[in-house]
């Protein structure tokens, strides 16, 4: 009976030390969620500002032209207008009268076209952007130029006069410039265009590698589509590279 | 543990986690909105004309045309502006849902949008001020990218003729998924996403874009905290294009590029 009496006197003692411990565990766990709350609305600001938005509407203020009366606000639509119309036909006028080429080098395609028509587009192959790294400083970095550029000559037959990365990649001596070693026949296809600081539009040997960015810098163009661009364009027509 | 703690102390920390979200949402949302709507009214104020209920219907209408053909006028400006520029620029088309890139006025490529979102803010704004935000060409002064600008591959030259003689594969770049962001002066942010949600590079690339992404929001959040005069909200712009399109446009524009948005007169 007495050993009873003293367990429930210690349960009585033991009781509010256990009851302080708990809410001493809610309100920690109210302030971790109150924190949480704070950092989460911190990183969704973005949406919580897109919800803010719907709380606020601006004012309906008329425009300063309500002080003009219907005949003035109708010169100032014509006149507009007119104004409008002229700033059209400027911008249209920016596009060449012949006919042009454009080459997208991110995914190797073209598009023959004057202003108002495609006249073919198709696949090709352009500057791989790989940076060739010979030691000792030489560097040779294979990319397309972009910009706009004009068709400087056109050429039937071409030779490929092989510069000096083209002997560092076969890993072979480099020959003095003008040496016969430099020449390649055949490699460049039927055609070529040239467009400037050794820069060409070619035909290639590796068709299979039309439609993938595997050249020097250089435009490669299949067998047909080579032949179209080159009777279409005249020296001096232009070819925008982006 | 619940017959340990009274109903009072659960009702006194559900209603303190409530305040908190409660003071969270005034400080994070209403109160950066409310500074920028109160801003944009201010100027709008200042402006005198009369009473609207004086301006007939007639006339109302006569005005919306004027202003649509100013803000046209505007945006022709601006592309032949751009023309006059050696760089090529990104015309983001709303209205027609194509986003085109340009050069010297000549149409380089143009892109189906298939997904454009606008932000509240931008759809509720006036016209005049919506005008004004965008009419002129916009430079780019923050951008982050999913992919590079320039996807340079680096080759060692071959030892001997025999290594250079292995036949090999061409090396191609890595076709990383294409997230683009493009941040403006004026507190306007362009997102330019690939709408393929299937991801065709690593999700470890894409998980860095989402990361940086992220801290790019929270950078500008702390710092419009830290200051609390500034106008924090953004008037973001979504579009949507084809995964190869997107990549074609950001490789294709320059460093701090000029893009022109063209908005429709009506938003919803």
């Amino acid at each position: 009976m007495d050993d009873i009496e003293i367990k429930r006197e210690s349960e009585k003692q033991h009781k509010p030390g256990q009851k302080r411990f708990y809410l001493f565990l809610f309100w920690s766990f109210i302030t971790v969620v109150c924190c949480l709350t704070i950092f989460c609305m911190f990183l969704k600001a973005e949406s919580i500002k897109e919800i803010a938005v719907s709380f606020y509407n601006f004012k309906s203020y008329p425009d300063s032209l309500s002080n003009s009366d219907s005949v003035k606000l109708t010169s100032i639509e014509k006149s507009l207008n007119r104004r409008v119309s002229s700033l059209q036909k400027r911008i249209e006028n920016l596009s060449p009268y012949g006919i042009y080429l454009i080459v997208n080098t991110t995914n190797n395609t073209f598009v023959l076209r004057n202003r108002k028509n495609i006249i073919r587009e198709g696949i090709c192959s352009t500057g791989s952007y790989i940076l060739l790294d010979a030691g000792e400083g030489r560097q040779w970095m294979f990319k397309t130029p972009k910009g706009q550029f004009r068709i400087l000559g056109k050429i039937v037959d071409p030779i490929w006069i092989k510069p000096d990365w083209a002997f560092v990649e076969e890993s072979l001596p480099i020959p003095p410039r003008g040496h016969p070693d430099r020449l390649e026949y055949g490699t460049l296809g039927d055609y070529a265009l040239t467009l400037g600081q050794g820069y060409l539009i070619h035909g290639t040997l590796y068709q299979r590698f039309l439609g993938l960015p595997v050249t020097h810098g250089c435009i490669r163009l299949g067998d047909e589509d080579l032949k179209v661009v080159y009777k279409s364009l005249e020296i001096g027509s232009r070819v925008y590279i982006f | 543990m619940s017959h340990n703690i009274s109903k009072r102390s659960i009702f006194a920390g559900a209603a303190i986690i409530f305040a908190i979200a409660l003071i969270s949402f005034a400080l994070f949302g209403l109160l950066p909105v409310r500074r920028d709507f109160k801003a944009i009214s201010a100027s709008l104020m200042a402006q005198k004309s009369p009473d609207k209920q004086t301006i007939t219907k007639e006339r109302e209408e006569m005005i919306e045309k004027i202003i649509s053909l100013k803000h046209n006028e505007a945006l022709l400006k601006s592309a032949l502006d751009l023309s006059k520029g050696d760089s090529i620029s990104l015309l983001i088309n709303i209205k027609d849902s194509i986003a085109t890139l340009s050069f010297k006025g000549v149409t380089l490529f143009n892109s189906k949008i298939s997904y454009i979102y606008l932000s509240k803010g931008l759809k509720k704004l006036p016209l005049s001020v919506r005008d004004s935000l965008l009419s002129a060409p916009l430079e780019v002064k923050e951008e982050l990218a999913s992919i590079e600008k320039y996807p340079v591959v680096i080759k060692k030259a071959p030892k001997d003729t025999t290594e250079a003689n292995i036949e090999s594969a061409p090396i191609l770049p890595v076709q990383n998924d294409v997230f683009v962001l493009f941040s403006f002066e004026n507190r306007v942010i362009l997102e330019i996403n690939q709408k393929e949600k299937r991801l065709a590079g690593s999700k470890a690339a894409w998980r860095a874009y989402k990361r940086e992404y992220r801290d790019w929001f929270l950078r500008k959040n702390l710092l419009s905290l830290k200051n609390p005069d500034s106008r924090s909200y953004n008037y973001r712009i979504e579009i949507q294009l084809a995964r190869e399109d997107a990549r074609s446009i950001y490789r294709a524009l320059p460093l701090k590029p000029n893009v022109v948005i063209a908005l429709p007169r009506f938003v919803d």
